[in-house]
């Protein structure tokens, strides 16, 4: 009997510790959302209000217009979305390739892979300066292409590794019948592994496409007036406009939309994704 | 000329519904309502349609046309009108020797394929060439152009960056006089004197302020035209300073007179006293130290000087700012933000505007805008909407810095990159664009941030028709331009310029001053050190000839001063 | 060519079925290195080379604010760690890494072990607090600093309202709050980065094992400390060495939120390095501290590539 309430007891403390941490973390998360979405609505007049306004009277949706045209978010979200989608074909086409090669043909070895891999984890700011340099002598400064290479290369190790994973499941055997029906390796990869990659295909480009979609600091050193993408806009809110809360508030809000999207595309292959495959979810 | 003028009616009808909005006269809802009735056609569809354009959709040809669509003229019978019909007079008909006529007649029509790239400072400063100069250009000559907005420190680094990289992106450069002597020399900025020659009214450099004048003068060469009288001003509430329960309580706590302050110390002093009496709804000062916004050099270097302070031992090189005369600028800086707006320290200039808008400092000083805004003047414009209306009008009185020399902080040079494909078309805009009747109409557009430098500004009748003491303003910043000093011009500004903001900042947060002025100086040295003791040598020699140097070499101090009635 | 259908035309299309057929068989014997090929090719134009330029570009003075590019030996390395803002920011980064990924952990193992059961609602949650991994860090930064800033900011007032006595933190120009503020962005943005992986390390733990623990009458921290705990150890290092690597590069909350300031107080490497190269254009001098990060980071690289290699040959 003691011991029977004893745990009842015990797993009534857990219950409610359990509640106050998951809410607590809920709030923490949420507010911030709330905060700036309630800050592009407000009329500049309720900024400074005390206590603050937490919904406005008198919603309004001008920071938009001028965070899409004055500031040049809109051009910058078009420069985003091509960039991104170019990288992510590229990079995912690249990846299918090499995470194939690595399986079936165990091209490269160990070292092969080691190398790929460390690609991932080079600190941006060791190699932004030779590529800025790169970049300048070969005309790929300030351009889309130039973002399109750079980011292709930051997502390879990723679409290489989640591809590498997932052909090791495929059995072999499937392409070996297609051998035999004189396809070819060539056959074999583009008419028996690729189709059966889909899934893996899908979320290798989720995760390419958030991955540049979230970039900052490339875009930053390598991009001026005509490929600068949506992050880099956000550096016009600092210094002399930083009063521009409504503004740069409405342009987080447009630049959030296709994070939560993929977001929720990418779910179920989340762990896999954010561990470079090392954790099967 | 008629077709420029876009409808009045609406122009007009729309200042109506945003004047009654910013008054708090309607609804939101109503004005909202009310604009899209109003600019169906007029305001909302080129609005969209040159967005489309700015993101590339549209060919040349319809861009061009909706530019031309969109400049921004006023209607003729108001101040702002007649100042822009004469400017637009006076690039087309007469004066011919104008350099305003001269710019447009070489450049029409010979450039319709080039596109000028012109920098600005992002937001409100690029305001002025989006929806007044370059699409009035653009119509005069058929030249195309394009705003780049760059973050204020980015017009020096993205201007080197793009020169390094050669990519000629970059045609007309917004820059701070201080940067010209790096730019100068690390050839990223190009010599005028050439087309100065060919093309310039000289008679229109010597309408600028000496103080201006020879600001972009540098190793015996011209690198561009000053376009923007930066110079720091007091601006003070006349119903705080006219109080007469404040006056007797302060001249019976000090036996000192109650009045707009005259010394640094004064200044804090007055400061704190309106806070202790008037606090929370009045504060004495408020002030922007956030850190890079855009910056404490300015505010540090002003009164570094005033209290005898020097930037270097003109000899060995070795930096000064670890002496009595910066311990003495940064515990009276130290006093003013105690005697602040609470939150002082992370206001950014825009952030300090709101609070001196709104009624909540009885003094602020700072740059020739806070004028026009005091006076309600500036809001008129939908564009500037994020700074409320101003609470204050008709209570704002004008007077130069405490210790008489202020910054002319920053300011602007538009120069002419190196790397421009299309030199001379750069050059005749700057030159257009700088001149007389034309500056003239961009330093009193309602957004605007750029501010008056020409003789011909501060006595322009129509400028001083803006608002009941509109010429009181004008007469004050002609006078504090006579005593203003110069930030740092020489090689490596930028570079000091960080290690000053960097140090100020610290001590906002608790550093010792002292630590930290030594921590500066031995960052100074560095970069001395670094762009070489001897080349620093003779660039702080060359920094010494020019004018405002010192608190005892500005242009009241040569005899140069300008006394206008 | 010639349009009829000629002796002549007929060799050439022989020789090109010839051709295509030698091509096919040779593409078809090299399939392998074919394969790998455009992406190596790409990743040695755009990292390797640049690196290896990057080296003579450490030794040679490149700057913006002096002429030409004499060799200069070891200078550029002696001129980083001369410079006490270099050392500084390195002590910075330390900090935030350790306090970053520290926090994180914790918080993110008392999430994942909340989350363990699922209960109703656990799916909703789970998608709601990932979200923060998907946001450009850049517009974390804004997030926070719009929360953050006064005046503007709300954090003091609800504060105030929390503690009943009126709250005046200026979050982002006063040390330590700065550091706070910063914290709490990044762990606003990668708590749930540990969850995630925490989650999928607890899903894996044998349920017989807690079980029979339980038979034996294990209690609850009992059984966390020598069931749970050590089964979880290699996913534990896995997540944290992926955050560490990810935090040693902070840069983009800093940029929008303090600049680096209040002073240097906030300068991490990263920021550091992009202000001495980017903004003052010091170039050799910031290759050349590159270079020291990148050789100071790459013992860690290291380990947790060998660390995933592992998992994938098991």
């Amino acid at each position: 009997m003691t011991r029977k309430r004893g745990l009842l007891f015990r797993w009534r403390r857990f219950g409610i510790g359990r509640s106050v941490l998951l809410g607590l973390f809920l709030l923490f998360v949420l507010f911030p959302f709330y905060w700036v979405a309630v800050t592009s609505i407000k009329p500049s007049s309720d900024y400074l209000a005390m206590p603050p306004v937490w919904f406005p009277a008198h919603p309004t949706i001008v920071h938009y217009v001028a965070a899409l045209f004055a500031y040049r978010g809109l051009a910058g979200l078009l420069n985003s979305l091509i960039v991104a989608v170019a990288t992510t074909v590229a990079s995912v086409a690249l990846g299918t390739c090499m995470g194939y090669s690595m399986v079936r043909f165990g091209t490269g070895g160990r070292d092969l892979a080691f190398w790929v891999l460390s690609q991932r984890f080079l600190p941006p700011i060791a190699v932004v300066l030779p590529i800025f340099l790169l970049y300048r002598s070969f005309g790929l400064y300030d351009t889309r292409f130039g973002l399109v290479l750079i980011y292709t290369v930051m997502t390879l190790p990723l679409s290489v590794w989640m591809m590498y994973a997932y052909f090791r499941q495929v059995p072999r055997a499937l392409e070996e019948a297609a051998l035999v029906d004189g396809c070819g390796w060539w056959g074999a990869f583009w008419r028996i592994a690729v189709p059966l990659a889909v899934p893996a295909i899908i979320a290798a480009a989720a995760f390419a496409f958030i991955g540049v979609w979230t970039e900052f600091f490339f875009a930053l050193n390598l991009t001026s007036r005509h490929a600068f993408t949506l992050p880099t806009v956000f550096r016009s809110f600092l210094s002399f406009q930083g009063a521009q809360y409504g503004e740069s508030s409405a342009l987080a809000v447009i630049s959030l939309v296709p994070s939560i999207v993929l977001g929720m595309l990418v779910q179920k292959h989340l762990v896999r994704g954010l561990t470079l495959g090392a954790v099967r979810g | 000329m008629d077709e420029m003028i876009p409808n009045e009616e609406h122009e007009r009808a729309l200042a109506r519904e945003l004047d009654a909005w910013l008054a708090g006269d309607h609804s939101r809802r109503h004005v909202l309502a009310a604009l899209l009735g109003i600019g169906a056609g007029a305001a909302v569809l080129p609005a969209t349609a040159r967005a489309a354009s700015r993101a590339g959709f549209l060919g040349r040809q319809q861009e061009q046309l909706l530019e031309q669509a969109a400049a921004e003229l006023a209607s003729p019978d108001t101040p702002l009108g007649k100042a822009q019909a004469d400017a637009v007079a006076a690039s087309t008909k007469a004066p011919t020797d104008g350099s305003a006529y001269r710019a447009v007649a070489a450049a029409k029509g010979k450039y319709n394929n080039v596109s000028l790239a012109l920098t600005y400072e992002a937001g409100l400063q690029a305001l002025e060439p989006r929806n007044f100069s370059g699409p009035l250009w653009q119509q005069l000559t058929g030249m195309n152009y394009s705003v780049v907005e760059l973050a204020h420190p980015d017009l020096y680094s993205k201007a080197i960056t793009e020169h390094i990289a050669g990519s000629g992106a970059y045609d007309v450069l917004d820059i701070e006089p201080a940067w010209i002597p790096s730019l100068a020399n690390g050839g990223v900025i190009a010599p005028v004197d050439e087309y100065v020659k060919k093309y310039m009214n000289e008679a229109d450099l010597n309408d600028y302020h000496p103080l201006f004048k020879y600001l972009p003068l540098y190793k015996g060469k011209r690198w561009g035209f000053f376009d923007d009288g930066d110079q720091l001003e007091l601006y003070y509430r006349t119903d705080v300073f006219g109080d007469p329960k404040l006056k007797s309580a302060y001249e019976a706590k000090y036996k000192q007179p109650y009045r707009v302050p005259t010394t640094w110390d004064e200044y804090s002093q007055v400061a704190q006293f309106i806070t202790d009496q008037l606090a929370p709804n009045v504060y004495g000062a408020v002030h922007f130290r956030k850190f890079g916004s855009p910056g404490n050099q300015y505010a540090f270097c002003q009164e570094f000087r005033v209290n005898g302070g020097v930037f270097f031992d003109a000899k060995t090189m070795q930096a000064q700012l670890a002496t009595p005369a910066g311990i003495k600028t940064l515990e009276q800086m130290i006093a003013a933000n105690k005697a602040s707006v609470p939150g002082n320290n992370d206001l950014d200039a825009v952030a300090a505007w709101v609070a001196w808008l709104t009624g909540k400092s009885a003094m602020h000083f700072s740059w020739p805008p806070t004028g026009r805004m005091s006076e309600n003047y500036s809001q008129r414009s939908k564009a500037i909407n994020f700074v409320p209306a101003s609470k204050i009008a008709g209570k704002v009185g004008y007077a130069i810095m405490p210790g008489k020399n202020g910054e002319m902080a920053s300011g602007f040079v538009k120069a002419i990159s190196a790397d421009s494909r299309n030199p001379e078309a750069a050059y005749l805009f700057a030159q257009w664009q700088s001149s007389p009747p034309i500056s003239l109409v961009r330093v009193m557009l309602p957004y605007t941030l750029r501010d008056p430098y020409r003789i011909s500004h501060y006595t322009s009748p129509i400028y001083r028709s803006l608002w009941p003491s509109a010429k009181d303003y004008l007469l004050n910043l002609a006078n504090a331009a006579n005593f203003g000093i110069t930030d740092l011009i020489m090689p490596g500004w930028q570079d000091y310029a960080l290690t000053l903001d960097r140090m100020c900042t610290a001590v906002w947060a608790g550093k010792d001053p002292k630590a930290a002025l030594e921590g500066a100086d031995a960052e100074w040295n560095a970069t001395t050190r670094k762009i070489g003791v001897d080349a620093q040598r003779a660039a702080y020699q060359e920094f010494l000839k020019g004018v405002a140097c010192y608190p005892d070499h500005t242009v009241d101090a040569m005899g140069q001063a300008v006394h206008l009635t | 060519m010639s349009g009829g259908i000629g002796a002549h035309g007929l060799a050439t299309r022989a020789a090109r079925r010839d051709g295509r057929a030698l091509l096919a068989t040779w593409s078809e014997q090299h399939i392998k290195w074919l394969l790998v090929a455009p992406a190596i090719v790409l990743i040695l134009a755009i990292t390797v080379y640049p690196l290896g330029y990057s080296v003579w570009v450490a030794f040679v003075n490149f700057d913006f604010l002096i002429p030409g590019h004499a060799f200069v030996g070891l200078g550029n390395f002696a001129a980083v760690l001369g410079d006490p803002v270099a050392l500084h920011s390195v002590v910075v980064t330390a900090i935030f890494t350790v306090a970053d990924v520290g926090i994180e952990f914790v918080l993110g193992l008392a999430l994942a072990l909340a989350l363990e059961k699922t209960f109703r609602g656990r799916g909703v949650l789970m998608a709601i607090f990932v979200v923060p991994l998907f946001i450009a860090p850049v517009i974390v930064g804004q997030f926070w600093s719009l929360l953050l800033q006064r005046p503007f900011g709300p954090m003091d007032y609800i504060l105030s309202v929390i503690l009943r006595h009126p709250v005046t933190i200026s979050w982002l120009t006063e040390f330590p709050w700065d550091f706070i503020g910063i914290i709490l962005a990044d762990v606003w943005q990668w708590t749930s980065f540990i969850l995630v992986i925490l989650l999928a390390g607890l899903a894996g733990i044998a349920s017989e094992l807690h079980e029979a623990a339980a038979i034996d009458g294990a209690g609850g921290w009992q059984n966390f400390r020598f069931i749970t705990l050590p089964q979880l150890v290699p996913m534990i290092l896995l997540a944290v060495t992926f955050r560490l690597l990810g935090a040693v590069n902070l840069f983009d909350t800093i940029f929008m939120m303090t600049g680096g300031g209040p002073g240097t107080s906030t300068y991490t490497t990263a920021y550091y390095l992009y202000q001495t190269g980017f903004q003052q254009f010091h170039l050799s001098q910031a290759t050349a501290g590159s270079w020291l990060f990148l050789i100071l980071v790459s013992v860690a690289i290291f380990l947790l590539v060998r660390r995933l290699l592992k998992v994938e040959e098991a």
